[in-house]
């Protein structure tokens, strides 16, 4: 069914412990779980709520994002109306050609929300993953006549001392009602995780955007969401969001959702079969198993070529894994190789990277070690 | 009005493909899946596109509607153009009558319509049950320098098996001086791979003049490539040297399958230079748990294998659960293969379901088959040589 809702998805955040992963491309474009990138799973969720009208604001890097999207046919957003806009930064009197952050992405593409016809906008940030159906907070939002309402999940025990760098937790009163966010905590007061989805009007948001802007203001989550929390004016709900998602902000979260999709019961909650996760195709061959392979626990994508000893991992497109190769605890990207003898182990291999015969390269669950693409060792 | 194309393709894609049996219970021939990730189609249709020929009119008449659905708008295959594109072809009525196509001829006959919007010079003919990968222009090339009027690709056979074949006699600058359909002692052992190339001009005059006598069977090997024959025209084989499959019976399409696993793969399906398309099910990477062990085997994506693959073929999203051993078989789309079950020398249609503990097909003898949506109940057997009817 059509929905009355547009998507506008920012991927403008950068995260420096995302390493090497990032240096060329946006974590939107991060290649995950052998054949997506993260922003696959933001566009199918909309796509499969009835979204026709999804724009991605992109920033630096965004090369590789305009190249995987495309014209949008892979996820059915090629229509004559609405469709998939990719919303690159460009110079003008007041633009720099790089924004500051999403207000000033938003601001400086008023004209398409303006020009848009849909009542509501979905507002998403693109370094999580999931896949959400979305029609539980559009009709609630609806119900509950709000003027805002944020997805969040609820967690029972957040560790304390990890670093939260652009984390934002909720506080929920019992009808619902945001009453309290905190940005940035070192101790979070509130169990409620922000999952940066934001559900209003179309005009709503173009008002609010606008006075933000006009006041001089910049960040889009103190200057306009905790102020619309704080000030009380507005209907401002959460919405609880209990399936499986990963906030991708360094290579240790990076690592640790493409091994937890190894687990059947994460990757058939994730890979739902009535709501697929759209790609870019890539034409490849199925995966060919020698007779010397020994893979254990691992995903493999297509176009793979496997003839050495591979476990606990997941391997993109075209891998191939030479006799006597061995690869334990990695993840490696499209068309790297990994020649026979060599040894792989807590290693995240870039697209194209090369491992020459022999070669060891031994990381460690807390720290694994990035190859960055086209590299050979 | 389409704009002019030098050259536009037509494949007959109407045959049943009976000798398939139950494989082609519930859809034509082409659109038997093939080598993981692709149906017999997909070989022409992605040698069209990567030969530049962006007309191609797909006819059929048999159990259609695999096939429209699979082919779809053509993005697969580059082929959802607003100037040209594929389009599917079934016979159809008009104000005086209306019928079946009645032969290979007769189906292009009834298309002249289609073919003359885009105005050809030349029309290739291609068949939908062959497993290849052909340049096509470089044939083309062939035709245009020997400004011939067909040109028909050929391949040699081995000697015993030219009574399998067309065969054509050629001369030395490879004109086709004689053609013999299925020679019990074959004078040549270059045989037809049902690749043709018609000037235009020419075949449309053939198929006028055939449709006109009552007596023709309609059929390009039976009456328009003896007619010009007969009448001396300028008739050329094109040798190509490739892989070729003909994959219309149920031991030729395992063994197509089965090559696909040798060492010498025949034909290499991972040049990027000529990918082959098709339509892509969306589905998550496969998955190889603990228990696994797979080698000389093809998987593709979707595909949850707990149990032993050896030497065998997976299309998307097959399941394979614990203790269940697949050895020489082809598993299509779809299917699951539960616990403790044994497959061996068969295929699996897509969609079936091999209960607990079933034995299908023996280490030797004849491929077994079962059939499209069939479920087995637990410890069932079906025995070498043995179809097992689909559910649909």
């Amino acid at each position: 069914m059509m929905k009355n809702v547009m998507g506008i998805i920012y991927t403008g955040e950068q995260n420096a412990n995302l390493r090497e992963l990032t240096t060329t491309r946006a974590t939107a474009a991060l290649p995950v779980i052998g054949r997506y990138r993260i922003i696959d799973f933001i566009v199918s969720s909309l796509v499969h709520t009835g979204v026709k009208n999804v724009g991605v604001i992109t920033q630096k890097n965004y090369h590789s994002l305009m190249d995987h999207l495309g014209s949008g046919k892979e996820w059915d957003l090629h229509g004559k109306n609405d469709g998939l806009f990719i919303l690159p930064p460009f110079l003008s009197r007041e633009n720099t050609g790089l924004y500051s952050g999403m207000l000033e992405a938003l601001s400086s593409n008023t004209g398409y929300l303006r020009r848009s016809k849909q009542e509501y906008v979905i507002l998403s940030n693109s370094h999580f993953l999931y896949n959400i159906d979305f029609n539980d907070l559009i009709d609630k939002h609806i119900e509950r006549d709000a003027d805002l309402t944020m997805v969040y999940a609820h967690k029972d025990n957040i560790a304390p001392g990890v670093h939260r760098d652009d984390y934002a937790y909720l506080n929920i009163a019992e009808d619902g009602r945001v009453i309290g966010i905190e940005i940035n905590p070192t101790v979070p007061s509130y169990p409620n995780e922000l999952l940066e989805i934001y559900l209003l009007r179309r005009e709503l948001l173009r008002y609010l955007v606008d006075s933000a802007v006009a006041n001089g203001l910049h960040h889009f989550r103190r200057d306009v969401i905790q102020r619309l929390v704080n000030e009380g004016g507005l209907k401002v709900f959460g919405h609880a969001f209990s399936g499986e998602y990963w906030r991708i902000d360094s290579v240790q979260s990076y690592f640790q959702m493409n091994m937890a999709l190894l687990d059947p019961n994460v990757r058939a909650a994730v890979f739902a079969p009535e709501r697929p996760v759209f790609t870019k195709v890539r034409d490849d061959m199925a995966a060919y198993y020698g007779s010397n392979a020994r893979v254990r626990h691992s995903l493999i994508a297509d176009g793979s070529r496997i003839d050495g000893e591979v476990e606990n991992s997941v391997l993109f497109r075209g891998v191939r894994v030479e006799k006597g190769a061995v690869v334990r605890n990695s993840i490696v990207m499209q068309d790297a190789q990994i020649e026979s003898g060599a040894e792989l182990n807590y290693c995240i291999l870039d697209k194209q990277a090369v491992i020459r015969a022999d070669g060891r390269l031994i990381g460690h669950h807390s720290y694994p070690i990035v190859i960055a693409k086209n590299v050979i060792i | 009005m389409p704009r002019t194309k030098e050259c536009i393709a037509m494949l007959l894609a109407g045959g049943q493909g009976s000798r398939l049996g139950v494989l082609t219970q519930s859809m034509a021939k082409p659109a038997v899946p093939y080598g993981g990730k692709y149906r017999i189609i997909d070989f022409p249709l992605s040698n069209c596109t990567n030969s530049g020929i962006d007309v191609v009119g797909v006819l059929t008449q048999y159990r259609p509607l695999e096939l429209n659905a699979y082919i779809g708008s053509g993005s697969p295959w580059d082929l959802d153009l607003s100037n040209g594109g594929v389009f599917v072809l079934p016979p159809y009525m008009t104000a005086k009558r209306g019928e079946w196509y009645r032969g290979t001829a007769n189906a292009i006959y009834q298309n002249i319509g289609f073919i003359e919007q885009y105005n050809p010079e030349y029309v290739v003919l291609l068949a939908g049950d062959h497993i290849y990968k052909m340049d096509y222009t470089q044939m083309i090339a062939a035709h245009k320098k020997n400004a011939a009027d067909v040109t028909i690709a050929t391949l040699e056979v081995p000697w015993e098996e030219t009574s399998r074949f067309g065969i054509m006699n050629t001369d030395e600058s490879g004109r086709i001086i004689d053609f013999e359909e299925k020679p019990k002692h074959a004078r040549s052992n270059k045989a037809s791979m049902g690749v043709y190339i018609f000037t235009w001009s020419k075949l449309r005059k053939y198929l006028q003049t055939d449709e006109s006598n009552p007596n023709s069977s309609n059929d390009f090997g039976k009456n328009i490539i003896p007619a010009m024959l007969a009448d001396k025209q300028q008739m050329f084989a094109y040798p190509f040297n490739g892989y070729w499959k003909d994959v219309g019976t149920i031991e030729s399409l395992w063994e197509a399958n089965m090559d696909l696993l040798s060492d010498s793969t025949p034909i290499d399906m991972y040049d990027k230079n000529w990918r082959i398309y098709s339509r892509n099910p969306g589905m998550p990477p496969h998955y190889l748990a603990n228990d696994s062990v797979v080698s000389n085997s093809m998987i593709t994506e979707g595909c949850e294998v707990y149990g032993t693959v050896e030497h065998s073929v997976l299309f998307a999203g097959v399941c394979v659960e614990k203790g269940a051993l697949i050895r020489d078989s082809v598993i299509m789309p779809g299917a699951a293969i539960r616990a403790g079950a044994r497959v061996e020398r068969a295929i699996i249609a897509e969609g079936a379901v091999i209960g607990e503990k079933s034995v299908v097909g023996e280490p030797t003898g004849l491929i077994a088959v079962v059939g499209h949506g069939a479920r087995l109940l637990p410890e069932s057997v079906v025995p070498a040589g043995v179809q097992y009817e689909g559910g649909v």
